[in-house]
């Protein structure tokens, strides 16, 4: 119980540091945020009113606390790019809750394909003794880790869609339209991105298992006269899953922070392509939430892996 | 009857274990004893169909009873083997704590064997093993069957190893080092065990060691392997009393009473300081009795005291959050090291001797008390050549490096380019290696090579103290003499101090002028080698030096 009230008061902590360190970055970035919303042609008076209604005249300090403050009471403030109609500044939430889904559910379906196809593979892979199998697997798994994924997403792209015809490219529709079409057509760039991860989580749990294999509990299971099937899920699989597990932690923190490139090539209103947009339009209630969002993320993703190497290793919990 | 007729095995070329021929009668212990390298593990793995794959049987064949297991120029029949693998044959490793799956219970790890081989229900497993657990001495059987092996101590694990390998009854038990890795006190309770085992169930015994006094205890005939054949072969008296072959004869001479036992160097009597111990006293008083020491004629002035000391460590996590606590790992360690004394220091592990010796060295800061140095820096010999020296550096340059590192420490200790190197060769001379290793890298030296190379790493600085941790325990029995020799003859010449720590006492009583014993984190008794052998004061000390 310990361990989590302490992981709760670390993620508290952090969020906060990286929320003064974001806030005091947009300070120093060059650029003012009135000129890139009225542009060049406006009024002295029309600017120094808007900074006057965005409260940035106030002194740094202040407006970070009225801003945290307004966090914490669930207001995340409002876009200075986007706007809900001609008076109206889009609040943050609402745009946020737009995109998230769609981010969301990309890192679950590569999540997905991430995990029930590369653990099999590795598994297998490691299990055979097939030199053939081996050496074709090295070669393919190498290739795939090392192919941009731009140029995954254009291949996918070009061999689902224009030769198979499988999804019509750029053909995105709504979660909120049509849930089934969306996921559908989902399924693609999640593709893209499961691709090399699945090659690296394959061939590092090959490796892994391969290690574990020399340990001398592996000599002790097969002087029981366990066959090598049992000894690789009996015994091997669990202790070679320890750094896989941190390995795909890393992954999933990577893409639920949003994958830029892939949500660029398959036209994805997601979280990635909105933090671009927002950082090149100075964007500064949109960045910042943001970038605690993704903070948050690989937080609690680690999290969720510091609690599976307890499961994992009864070791752990007691040091 | 099991037996090995004939049998040679390769790994790619070269023959490790040559025409061996070994029979094990029912109820029978034989025991296999030899150097590493000798070809007596890879018998043994070879017997229980556990050798590696890559290993060829160019000769010879194993036979369980009439059952031909393995014949040469046939691949392995595993499916055959596994049959007869734990449920006919088993096997108990020299480390129990890597030898089980360290995430799983222990109690379904030795469920496992019944699960493989019979087909009794869960209850009945359940029973079994709990069963066994208790006939092997485990007293809390259900706390043990729903342990992790990391929960249990050394011997406790040792336990399950040998509960698993007993459960199914079978007519071969092959022991391979299995009390090489416990405590002394431990390693003789696991003897008891198996002896036990041995006359109850009526099986026959495979016992590997490399240590010949073990192997007299419990053996009834042994085999003695040198470059993977058998040299002799004797019902255990004989062998003991008439060795026939010369490298048998130089295995029983090797264990370490051969030494004869040193006087020379330190003579005449100990200031006696263990009566007047008390911590408060003042530097003055200090001095004096040091000139009191002097005044008896002998020059043994002390180059280190320690004064009442006790040393700490932090215990837990780097956590923000939770407190720090604080253990004394040594607590009121009191007595000093004389010029040219070795001072054996002897314990479980865990009862402080690292973290003293540690504490002697300056690494460990966390102290309370006193300790004074009269000379430079002292110095260490590792546990283990094979790791504790760099490989990518040449023996020249390691043998230099404690000098650059004095220089960096201390300017007026910087030397020239020219005398380090004339220091080094000098080394190398003098723990008896050739000039031609001074370019040449680890890997290319043997153990024994290694630790020398690590002995003269800790001399060239010309210490008073040299803390040897373990300094033989890593090596084989015939290189342990050599090595123990050397150092004796460098203490002579170079008038050294040892701080002498090992588990094994024959090796402290052959080297040390006096004995110290630690329990839990005190000293408990210090004496002189033979008084304290002779009269033990504590029980503790008694059931130390009984497995002597």
């Amino acid at each position: 119980m310990n361990f989590f009230i302490k992981k709760f008061i670390t993620l508290i902590m952090t969020l906060f540091l990286v929320s003064v360190g974001a806030f005091l970055a947009f300070q120093i970035i060059p650029g003012d945020v009135v000129t890139s919303i009225l542009g060049t042609e406006a009024t002295p008076e029309r600017e120094e009113q808007l900074r006057e209604e965005l409260g940035l005249n106030d002194p740094p300090v202040v407006r970070y606390f009225s801003w945290a403050g307004g966090v914490l009471r669930g207001d995340l403030g409002r876009s200075y790019q986007y706007s809900k109609n001609m008076n109206e500044m889009m609040p943050v939430a609402e745009l946020i809750g737009d995109k998230l889904p769609v981010t969301l559910w990309l890192a679950g379906l590569a999540m997905v394909l991430i995990v029930m196809v590369s653990i099999p593979l590795g598994v297998l892979w490691a299990k055979s003794g097939n030199r053939f199998l081996d050496a074709a697997l090295g070669v393919v798994t190498q290739a795939t880790m090392a192919v941009p994924s731009f140029f995954l997403g254009i291949l996918v792209t070009f061999l689902f869609g224009v030769v198979l015809k499988w999804f019509a490219p750029g053909s995105y529709v709504s979660y909120r339209q049509d849930f089934g079409g969306f996921l559908g057509y989902l399924v693609f760039p999640a593709l893209s991105i499961a691709l090399p991860k699945i090659a690296m989580t394959a061939r590092f749990l090959r490796n892994s298992m391969l290690t574990e294999m020399k340990a001398d509990y592996v000599r002790t299971a097969y002087s029981k006269g366990c066959s090598r099937q049992r000894v690789m899920y009996g015994h091997v699989l669990r202790n070679a899953m320890m750094p896989v597990v941190t390995f795909l932690g890393m992954i999933i923190a990577e893409i639920v922070a949003g994958s830029i490139v892939v949500e660029q090539v398959f036209g994805l209103p997601g979280i990635g392509r909105l933090l671009i947009s927002s950082i090149n339009n100075r964007d500064f209630p949109v960045v910042e939430i943001l970038i605690l969002y993704i903070t948050f993320v690989v937080i609690f993703v680690y999290f969720l892996v510091d609690i599976l190497y307890r499961v994992i290793d009864p070791r752990i919990s007691e040091r | 009857m099991i037996k090995i007729e004939n049998l040679s095995v390769a790994f790619d070329g070269p023959e490790v274990v040559k025409n061996v021929t070994l029979e094990l009668k029912d109820g029978e212990i034989l025991g296999v004893v030899g150097e590493s390298g000798s070809g007596k593990s890879v018998t043994a793995l070879t017997l229980m169909g556990l050798v590696a794959d890559t290993a060829e049987i160019t000769s010879g064949r194993i036979v369980f009873d009439d059952v031909v297991l393995r014949e040469a120029g046939k691949p392995i029949d595993k499916a055959l083997y596994r049959k007869y693998q734990g449920a006919e044959m088993s096997m108990v490793f020299q480390e129990p704590m890597t030898s089980l799956n360290p995430t799983v219970r222990v109690g379904r790890q030795v469920e496992e064997m019944l699960r493989l081989h019979t087909d009794f229900s869960n209850e009945k497993i359940r029973e079994k093993v709990l069963e066994t657990f208790e006939a092997v001495g485990l007293k809390d059987a259900e706390t043990v069957y729903a342990s992790y092996p990391h929960q249990l101590s050394g011997g406790m694990r040792q336990r399950v190893m040998i509960a698993m390998a007993v459960i199914l009854h079978p007519d071969l038990v092959v022991c391979d080092e299995p009390t090489t890795a416990l405590d002394v006190t431990i390693q003789n309770q696991i003897i008891e065990l198996l002896r036990t085992i041995n006359t109850k169930e009526q099986n026959s015994m495979l016992f590997i060691t490399h240590d010949l006094n073990l192997a007299r205890r419990i053996c009834h005939r042994i085999a003695v392997m040198k470059d993977g054949r058998v040299v002799e072969l004797g019902k255990t008296e004989d062998i003991f009393e008439h060795p026939e072959e010369t490298y048998t004869r130089e295995l029983i001479e090797a264990v370490p009473s051969r030494l004869k036992r040193r006087t020379s160097v330190f003579q005449g009597k100990y200031p006696a300081e263990e009566e007047e111990c008390c911590p408060g006293r003042s530097e003055e008083s200090l001095g004096e009795e040091e000139a009191v020491g002097g005044v008896e004629g002998q020059a043994f002035p002390p180059v280190v005291e320690v004064r009442d000391l006790s040393v700490f460590y932090q215990d837990g996590s780097n956590s923000l959050f939770s407190r720090k606590k604080r253990h004394a790992a040594v607590q009121g360690a009191d007595f000093s090291i004389y010029r040219g004394e070795s001072l054996g220091l002897v314990g479980e592990s865990g009862c402080g001797k690292t973290t003293l010796s540690r504490a002697i060295l300056g690494m460990n800061r966390d102290i309370t008390g006193e300790i004074r140095h009269t000379t430079v820096r002292p110095q260490m010999i590792f546990q283990d050549p094979y790791s504790s020296l760099n490989p990518a550096k040449t023996i020249g340059w390691l043998l230099q490096e404690p000098l650059r590192a004095a220089a960096a420490l201390d300017k007026s200790r910087a030397m020239s380019r020219e005398d380090m190197e004339a220091a080094a060769y000098d080394m190398l001379r003098r723990v008896g290696m050739e000039e031609t290793y001074f370019h040449r890298r680890p890997s290319q030296l043997s153990g024994g090579q290694r630790q020398r190379v690590s002995i003269g790493q800790a001399l060239i600085t010309n210490p008073g103290l040299v803390v040897a941790d373990e300094p033989v325990s890593a090596l084989d029995v015939t290189i342990q003499a050599q090595i123990m020799e050397l150092m004796q003859k460098l203490q002579q010449e170079m008038q050294l101090s040892y701080l002498f720590i090992s588990h094994d006492i024959n090796v402290v009583y052959k080297m040390c002028d006096r004995i110290m014993v630690m329990k839990d984190g005190e000293i408990i008794e210090i004496g002189e080698t033979q008084e304290l052998f002779d009269n033990p004061k504590q029980e503790y000390t008694k059931k130390l030096l009984a497995s002597h």
